[in-house]
């Protein structure tokens, strides 16, 4: 953006993502800002966050990977590997940098049911990997459901003893950016706005407002029809899905209005109830996704 | 005496319901959604003064109205009408679940609640929770000083 913005700017979603990536890369290229390293600790999960960041657009992933910060360790994106990708991550933990942990820490057996590769020989555990580097960390952000709150890595019955970030760093500040999962614009707003200014402006379960504040269900296009009581029946009803399941009255995202995959389309859009990916408690409190015998009535049942 | 206790219960559902939109209406800022509850405000409190001044003449000529034109229809958040005094034992609550048409209730501090069209029960389910079950404990630890939840609630008996 090169010309002056006056008042009223545009308040959409992309306007703002536009002015704050915009901002950053002004601020960078004069040397205002330094780039920030950051570790991107992959640990117990199904890598589901870093396929969704690679969906990012204002700022891109390759535009937040090139220009933004400096991507220490990745194990999805780095080149290096082995060794040599260990001795990366090892020669970072002195400098200041940003931790973004994905994934759930699994405790079992010392947490060897979660390896991220071997450090002089060693197996190293993720559980061992975020403690020393949460220890030394400016700023953690937990990206995602497993990293949150143990998500589905800690569904029932749990075989790995996985928990969340803050257990195992219980008295750091956590920036919680949960969601099964997460939004490309959640993970990388969250960063640049760190950079940027600082820590946002969070609830009491340290989630950034500018992104979690709104219950799905307060700005849900189909919510005049759950105030008239006119519910779906089944998956392709046009009306509210609330007697099959829908979560988006107890979630906190901004869905509705952002919505997903490069802000096309989002579940309740395309006729499926919210499960709520994004609430502390998913899956198992979510559960269950789909009911059909609320609104159906059968004889003889 | 049977409309008499029908109009008490529409009266008390139209309360329920103005509850609601206010508690909506102090947390909200889109002024199209603020125009229609302000709107809905207006008919409930049109329709308790109707009902009102309707109970009131009732007492005094004890005349037979008959049902159909005293219950204005609604269809907010409507949920079956129930003797609010009814009571329950646990088995009997055990079968309002929420399944195959049944109304879901659930229990706290002995109260039996109305979750049916609960916004934070969907599908007769909450955080886990499956309706037709005493919650004091669960309610007490999840959310305690928040007793302006239950006010909010439709009550339909007592647990014994």
């Amino acid at each position: 953006m090169t010309e002056q913005v006056f008042p009223p700017e545009s308040l959409t979603n992309e306007a703002i993502a536009e002015r704050l990536s915009t901002t950053v890369r002004r601020s960078v290229n004069k040397g205002l800002i330094q780039k920030k390293k950051v570790v991107y600790l992959e640990l117990n999960g199904c890598s589901g966050n870093i396929i969704s960041l690679l969906n990012g657009q204002n700022p891109s992933f390759e535009y937040t990977l090139t220009s933004m910060v400096d991507l220490r360790y990745s194990n999805s994106l780095m080149a290096a590997e082995g060794e040599q990708a260990m001795e990366q991550l090892m020669s970072t933990i002195d400098d200041e940098f940003i931790l973004a942990v994905e994934g759930a820490v699994a405790l079992k057996n010392n947490g060897l049911y979660n390896v991220i590769g071997r450090y002089k020989g060693e197996p190293l555990t993720g559980l061992q990997a975020v403690k020393w580097f949460g220890e030394k960390a400016s700023h953690i952000l937990a990206v995602g459901a497993c990293a949150t709150h143990g998500g589905v890595s800690a569904a029932k019955p749990n075989p790995s003893e996985s928990v969340g970030l803050k257990e195992v760093l219980p008295d750091k500040d956590i920036i919680m950016l949960p969601g099964c999962p997460v939004h490309p614009d959640w993970f990388l707003g969250t960063l640049a706005h760190l950079i940027l200014y600082g820590e946002p402006d969070m609830d009491n379960l340290n989630r950034p407002l500018m992104f979690y504040s709104t219950l799905i269900h307060d700005r849900c296009p189909r919510r005049p029809f759950f105030d008239r009581g006119i519910f779906a029946e089944k998956l392709s009803d046009k009306t509210c899905l609330f007697k099959l399941g829908c979560r988006g009255p107890v979630t906190r995202t901004d869905c509705p209005t952002r919505q997903w995959n490069g802000h096309v389309n989002w579940p309740i859009g395309d006729d499926t109830p919210c499960i709520g990916c994004a609430s502390f408690g998913f899956p198992d409190r979510m559960e269950p996704f789909i009911s059909f015998d609320t609104t159906r009535t059968v004889k003889d049942e | 005496m049977i409309n008499t206790e029908m109009i008490r219960q529409e009266i008390n559902h139209l309360v329920t319901q103005t509850r609601y939109d206010l508690s909506m209406l102090s947390h909200m800022e889109d002024s199209a959604e603020k125009t229609q509850t302000f709107q809905r405000l207006w008919d409930s409190l049109s329709s308790i003064h109707f009902l009102s001044e309707l109970l009131a003449n009732q007492i005094h000529s004890q005349a037979y109205l008959g049902n159909e034109t005293l219950i204005p229809s609604n269809s907010q958040n409507q949920t079956t009408p129930t003797n609010n005094q009814r009571t329950f034992t646990i088995e009997e609550l055990a079968t309002f679940d929420g399944k195959n048409g049944r109304p879901a209730y659930v229990a706290v501090n002995g109260i039996v609640y109305d979750v049916t069209n609960n916004r934070a029960w969907a599908a007769a389910t909450h955080f886990g929770l499956t309706s037709g079950k005493d919650y004091t404990n669960e309610f007490a630890s999840c959310h305690a000083g928040q007793q302006s939840i239950l006010a909010t609630m439709p009550i339909v008996g007592r647990l014994v």
